[in-house]
Order: structure tokens, then sequence, then C-alpha cells
């Protein structure tokens, strides 16, 4: 195994915004196209309601509010990612709206850039980190921290 | 999940064997006569020492081995069952289940104290020669029976091996309870390369001689009675060899016949212990009816019956041991099949094909069954919690010295069984608080003419969809004044205010409250009750309080059958759909003009009564203007009724509850979420958590009026 496939990462790309999101692959369940959602009143405004994965009702994350993002209107891409991830060493499943998913793909973690601290509106906490792929910066988000 | 850790399985095992050992005990501290019990106790002993061995569990073993001739000696009638005997036994049942679950927290020392302990009590004839276990064959009056022995043909299945029972360790037990001559019987061995190494294919022939009873020698083959033939006839006075069991009355020391035993049995190994070595694989098995001739068949009808008795009063009726997560996911699969009909008969109503209506109508029946098929299954008597409680209380009457007589009635009431294992907190500290707070001190009882022994009941009965469990004690009661002085002092209440008794009860489950004016081991920390309350609701149940001074205290819980699919109200609140439990519901009344105008006043007028209301478009903050007719749906949990306004009430529903996940532990007015029938997910509001905020509603608005 050669340096660069250690460094390697599948990952599933999705558009939110402008911006491009990297979900690492192993987290990913499925991809569904949008279902109706349940609106759960009081509750966190980043995971605002809840949606029916066949036959389990999981909390539907929208990550344009832990980034500051405006919210835009869902499209004919408009996808429901849905990730497994640990929540007091539980796994839990939860859902993520994306605007579009591009593709799964690899990513090398070589090209890792250091997270600027400045010019960033973002929280530094819920980046893993920010690399390129083809000529364009994409964020591996933490979804751990994001959703705690 | 097939390849569960064996020795899990044991400890699963082991654990339900510890409480019938435990109740049997305790059982025999009333009744020291019922041999019943004895023989229950015996039972779990010896099964707990045989699965012990096989998973290798040494220490436990020896130790229940140890306790096991003990008490072999009780139920040869010798000694009695005393108290103090009892309590031994308990010491050192606690001490086994310590090497099982947690070896590494226990002392030999303990073990061996405990084990002098019991010797001391059984031993008042019998020198320590545990390492000859064979010398602790049952003394034997020549002149008493005319019978000298017994003459046994043993036949196991050939896959007795592979169930994990071993063949010499029957013969050991065997040996033990008189000199054996064992002569295994090799005709039906096959050739080498037809020779299956896993499978049993000796038989054995013994003469057994000892005059023991045709129950003692059932009893060594108790556990693999179904998959052997055992063949038992009287042996002839001649044949016996009789100076064995003789001699051995004389003197305790080892008969020489058990020398000849030991060598005997120690040989049977070889042939069964090479079999693994020869890696055969035959293509028939041996055939062994020939053996079994006519008249030994026929005593072997007589011997059957008997022990067909045994075994259904071991079982009662045929269990298979399921893991409870297979359960689980059964009922997964049935919520699905639910919401999946549920559709199906939503599409099919709305169509005009008959014939796609019936089958919907079909499956919807099914389905209903099979749903109620499934919860049936997952129903376990409330006995099986009920039965540790005994020990509990046998140990704080005895701490406390305060005698009570526990009384348990409704043990076959059955309830989910995730309920009855967040039931058993709460009734550990309601009984404990019973003891200790309700029932009085001796004198105290004395001097108001009570009996000395106290009495706890513990009761659980089915009413309706719910199942009451109710813990009584004839003590003294609650002490109404000193709750009152206790809450005023903590700033709960105003001195003076006007409560009910009732009122002032409910500050018990306020957290931190306790008028206990020692604090002791057991309680009167304040913690506890509200605890039990909140554990209580979380299972969507209620508890009730009521007393009466001088006579005692009646805690009552209520408890919904099941956590897994509840009968639901759904309503619409704007474009939501909710979900309100059906038993909490007490009517739906539509919302007046008149109660529409008082904005302010947010009550209603329910026959003379007023009910605060709560509008749940405002604490689900749902946007756009209300509809015209606003519907009321009265709620309760236990006195106290709130009405909540909704836009529509849209009408029953089975409700397949599912959890809300972590993210959403923070949201505390939904219990949880369901699936309606056209796939969406809807929320199903917390009646408690309602009520509690209607309530504060209700004080604010108060404070604000004073």
């Amino acid at each position: 195994m050669n340096q660069q496939q250690a460094d390697a990462m599948q990952v599933v790309m999705i558009g939110l915004g402008d911006e491009k999101f990297a979900l690492d692959a192993g987290l990913v369940r499925e991809i569904i196209d949008p279902v109706p959602v349940t609106k759960v009143a009081g509750a966190r405004d980043f995971v605002p309601s809840v949606i029916n994965v066949r036959g389990n009702v999981i909390p539907l994350a929208d990550l344009r509010i832990r980034f500051g993002m405006p919210q835009t209107d869902s499209s004919a891409d408009s996808r429901i990612v849905v990730i497994e991830i640990e929540i007091e060493n539980e796994p839990v499943l939860v859902g993520v709206t994306a605007d579009k998913v591009y593709e799964v793909t690899e990513i090398s973690q070589a090209d890792v850039q250091q997270t600027p601290r400045v010019g960033m509106h973002w929280k530094p906490e819920y980046i893993r980190f920010i690399t390129k792929w083809r000529e364009e910066f994409v964020i591996v988000p933490n979804m751990e921290r994001i959703l705690n | 999940m097939s390849a569960m850790d064996p020795t899990e399985i044991f400890r699963q095992e082991a654990s339900e064997l510890f409480e019938v050992l435990e109740g049997a005990l305790l059982d025999l501290g009333q009744r020291p006569d019922d041999r019943e019990l004895v023989d229950s106790a015996f039972r779990a002993l010896h099964t707990i020492k045989g699965s012990g061995a096989m998973f290798g569990f040494d220490k436990v073993a020896s130790f229940t081995h140890e306790f096991e001739t003990a008490f072999d000696r009780v139920r040869k009638g010798e000694i009695k069952p005393t108290q103090e005997l009892i309590s031994v036994a308990l010491a050192a049942k606690d001490y086994i289940r310590a090497l099982i679950e947690d070896p590494q927290s226990t002392d030999d020392i303990i073990g061996e104290a405990i084990l002098d302990d019991l010797k001391r009590f059984v031993s008042f004839d019998q020198p320590a020669a545990p390492a000859v276990q064979i010398a602790e064959a049952p003394p034997l009056v020549p002149g008493d029976s005319k019978q000298a022995g017994w003459h046994l043909y043993l036949e196991f299945e050939s896959h007795v091996l592979r169930n994990g029972s071993n063949p010499l360790d029957l013969l050991e037990d065997l040996c033990k309870l008189g000199p054996c001559f064992v002569v295994p019987v090799t005709d039906g061995i096959p050739f080498l390369d037809e020779m299956e190494p896993e499978d049993c294919y000796l038989k054995w022939d013994v003469k057994l001689h000892a005059a023991c009873d045709k129950d003692a020698i059932d009893d060594v083959f108790m556990f693999v009675q179904d998959e052997m033939k055992l063949t038992l006839a009287p042996l002839e006075q001649v044949e016996a060899p009789a100076p064995g069991p003789l001699f051995r009355l004389l003197d305790e020391e080892p008969a020489p016949t058990a020398e000849t035993v030991v060598a005997v049995a120690e040989a049977a190994p070889a042939p069964v212990a090479e079999q693994p070595a020869a890696k055969a694989e035959p293509k028939t098995e041996t055939a062994k009816a020939e053996a079994a001739t006519e008249p030994k068949a026929e005593i072997k009808r007589e011997a059957a019956p008997a022990k067909r008795d045994d075994v259904k009063q071991e079982r009662g009726i045929a269990t298979v041991r399921v893991q409870a997560e297979r359960l689980d996911e059964l009922m997964d699969r049935v919520g699905e099949l639910v919401i999946a009909q549920a559709r199906l008969t939503q599409l099919a109503s709305s169509g005009s094909d008959l014939s796609i209506k019936m089958i919907a109508e079909e499956i919807e029946r099914l389905a209903s069954s099979l749903r109620d098929t499934t919860m049936g299954a997952r129903m376990v008597p409330i006995g099986s919690l009920f039965g540790r409680f005994r020990r509990l209380v046998h140990d704080l009457s005895r701490d406390l010295s305060k005698p009570v007589e526990f009384v348990t009635t409704g043990e076959d009431t059955e309830l989910d069984k995730t309920m009855i294992e967040c039931l058993a907190d709460p009734l550990v500290h309601l009984i404990r608080n019973a003891i200790d707070h309700g029932i009085e001190d001796n004198a105290t009882r004395a001097a108001n003419g009570k009996t000395e022994q106290g009495r706890i009941e513990l009761a659980a009965v089915h009413s309706g969809a719910q199942v009451l469990v109710t813990v009584k004690d004839n003590g003294g009661g609650l002490n109404t004044a000193r709750i009152r002085a206790k809450a005023e002092e903590q700033g709960l209440i105003a001195a003076g205010a006007v409560l009910t008794d009732h009122e002032i009860h409910q500050f018990l489950f306020h957290p931190g409250f306790s008028t206990a004016q020692t604090i002791s081991a057991l309680s009167g920390r304040g913690v506890g009750m509200d605890v039990v309350k909140r554990t209580i609701e979380n299972m969507r149940g209620s508890i009730d309080l009521s007393t009466r001074p001088g006579q005692g205290t009646t805690v009552t819980l209520r408890l919904p059958l099941t956590l897994a699919i509840i009968e639901g109200l759904l309503i619409r609140v704007g474009e939501g759909r909710y979900i309100i439990p059906l038993p909490a519901v007490e009517e739906c009344v539509e919302l007046t003009a008149e109660d529409e105008r008082s904005r302010g006043r947010n009550f209603l007028n329910v026959r003379g009564n007023l009910v605060p209301f709560l509008r749940l478009r405002d604490i689900l903050s749902v946007d756009g203007s209300p509809d015209q007719h606003q519907k009321t749906i009265i709620i309760s949990t236990g006195e106290t009724q709130v009405g909540l306004v909704a836009d529509q009430i849209i009408g029953n529903h089975q409700t397949v509850i599912k959890s809300l996940s972590k993210l959403h532990s923070d949201v505390t007015i939904f219990s949880g979420a369901t699936i309606l029938g056209d796939g969406t997910a809807a929320l199903i509001l917390d009646v408690a958590q309602l009520v509690a905020l209607a309530q504060s509603k209700v004080e604010k608005h108060i404070s604000e009026a004073a």
C-alpha cells in the first residue's frame, strides 16, 4: 500500500448552497429522495424535524443552520443523506439535507489545507479539515461535533 | 446472533436458577416440611453445579458441590431446615452468585467460612471427608428394606454427549447412592471407520447395591431422562455383596467396594474418550432397540409416568428460551406491518375495487391478531419480579428487627418484559419505605394494639388496559401534619395555605423531600419517591397514594400493559398531526364561542368543573389562523384534568411507538413518534408533561392575579 492510497478517503460529495461538503462514505447508510418532514416543536434549530426512513423515525438535520448559510428551497436535486454517527456511545441514524449529491469519490488527505483561523464564519470545531478536490476547496465536516 | 458467548448463556441460566433457589429457600423458612421445596432447591443447586462445571466455572462447581452435599442431608430428612440454616444457605447462594458474576471480587476465605457454617449445621454425625465423595452414601438400615439394590440398564441416545451431558458424571452420581458395579456394554460400538466421534455408543449395565428408592435414581438422571432409556429392576437379595453398605454403617471410612467402583468408573471413560480421536464418518446409527428386552421395557413404562409428572411440575408448559432482542425485532417488524397495513387500508378505502377492499380487511384482521400474539409473547408474569423482593423483605425485617409478613398476590399478572425490568427499582424503594417508615417498631405496634408482626402486601391486578401494582403496609400511615410542616419549612407552600390531604401527600414526590427524622442506611435521604414517580411516568404510568392514620399506607402504580403499541387519538393542529394516548383521554368537547372569547382566562367550564386548557397551536408554535371550530380534548393524569385545544380530531389510531432519537432528547412534550398510514411521522404528545405545563401556567396565572 503506497502512501497515496493510505491517505485516500472515500467520501460522498454533497452540495449545500455554494459550498461542497465531503461526508465520509463510511458514515453514509443511504441516500433518499426528499420525504414529508414532521416538525418537532421545541427542538434545537439544526434538527428541526423528523422523517420516516423505512419504518424508523429519525431526526433530520440541517447543516446550513450550523454553518450559518441561508435556507434554500428544495429543488429537483435535493436529497436526504442518511448517516450513522455515535452519540453518547450509541449509533444514531440521522438524515442530512443536501441541495445536491454529486458523487462518491476519493479525496486525498495529503492535500489537507490548514483550516484558516480568519476569514471564516464557520466554527472551526465543526470542520475536520479542508482539502482540495478538482481544484476546488471542499469541507470535510465533523458530523459528531455538529450534531452534539 | 447464534454465536452468543456460552458463558453469558450460563450466567443467564444461573441467574434464573438463583431465583428459584432463593425462592425455595425462603419458602422453606416458612414451611420446613415441604418436600417439594427441598427438591426444587436441590434441583437448582444440582443444575448450577453441572452447568458450572461444563462452562469451566470450577470454583462454582466445587463450592456448589459442597453446598449440595450439605443440603443433601436436608433432602434426606436427616436434618430440619432451621432459620439459621436457611440464612447460611442464602449466604452460600450469594457467594455462588458472586463467583459466577464477578469472580475477582470473591475471596476463598468467605467461601470457606460459609462452608464451615454449613457443615456445622449438617454434620452432627458426619465426619468431614468430602474428598472421598463415594463415602457420602446414605446410611442404610439393613432390616428396613427387603430389597438389596437395583439393576440398571442405561442406554443413552447417541447425541447425548453433544448436548453437554457426560454419562460418566451420571455414573459417578449413581455411585454416590451406594456401591455400584458398572459394566460397559460394548456391543453397540461400530467399526472404527463408521464411528461418529461425538456419538455415544456405550451402554452400561449397573448393579447398584443400595436400598435407595427409585426416586433417588431418577434424580440422578433427571436432566437426561429425555435422552436415554433407563431400565430399572430390583436386584435379587442373593446377588448383593452386602458387606459394602453394612460396613459403612459401622464405620464412616470408605468401604472397600467404593474403591472398586472408582476403578470401574475410571476405566469406563477410556472407550468414550478414544472416540473423538477416531475421525470417522458412519453412515448409519447403531440400532439399539434390540437391546431392550420385553420385561425391562415394561418396568420402564412404569417409571415413565412418575418422571413425566416431574417434568410437568418443573416446566408447566413447554417453553422456548428466546433472546429478548429477537422479540424486540419481531415487535418492530410487526409494527412496520401494522403501518403498511394502515396504508393499504387507506388506499383500498379510497378506491372502488371490492376485492381489494376484502383483502385489505383480511390483512387488517391478520395484522391485528399477529400484533396481539407478538405482544403476548413479550408478556412476562410479574411473579418473576415479586420473587426478588422476598429476600429484600427478609433481610430488612431482620436488620430493622421488625417482624414482617410479606404477602404477594397476582403473581401471574402479565406485563411487558421491559416494563417488568423498569419496575424493579421503584418497587424496591416502595417496599423499603414501607418497612422502614410504614411499619412501626414493636413497642408502638404493641401500644396501638396491633399484632407484633407487620404486614406488607404486594399485589398486581389487571384493570382494563392497565395493570395496577399496589404496595400496602399496615403501619402507621402518612403523617400529614409532618409532611405539611416540612413543606412549609422548605418553602414549597405558604404557611396556612388551604390544601387537601391528597395535595399535601404529593409533596412526598418532590425531589429532596424527606420527613424521616433520622437518616438511616435504608431511606430518609429524600431521594427515592421522586425517582419512583419519574420512572413510573416514563412508563406512561401514574402513582397514587392513599393512607389512613394508624391503618397503613397503600401506594398504587397504574401501568399501561405494554410500551410498544398503544391506542391513540389522532388529532390535527395546523398542518401537523399528533397522537394523544387514548387511555389519558377523558372526553372531547367543542370549544364554545364563550370560551374562545375569554382569551385571558384559559379555563373551561366542564359541567361545573373549572378545567384549565392549553392551546396546542401555541405550544407547538403553529403559524396561521386556527380553524373555525376548535375542539378540546380533555385529558387527565390521576386527579388533574387539562383541556388541549386542537383544530381537528381525526380519530382512533393504532400507534406503534418509536422512540425519538438522542438528538431530540431535550424535547419533553413528546414521548415518542409513530408512523401514520400515509408514511409520514407523527409525534406522540406526552400527557404528563402537558399537564405539568398547564399547572405551571395556572400557578403563574394565580400569582399574577394575586
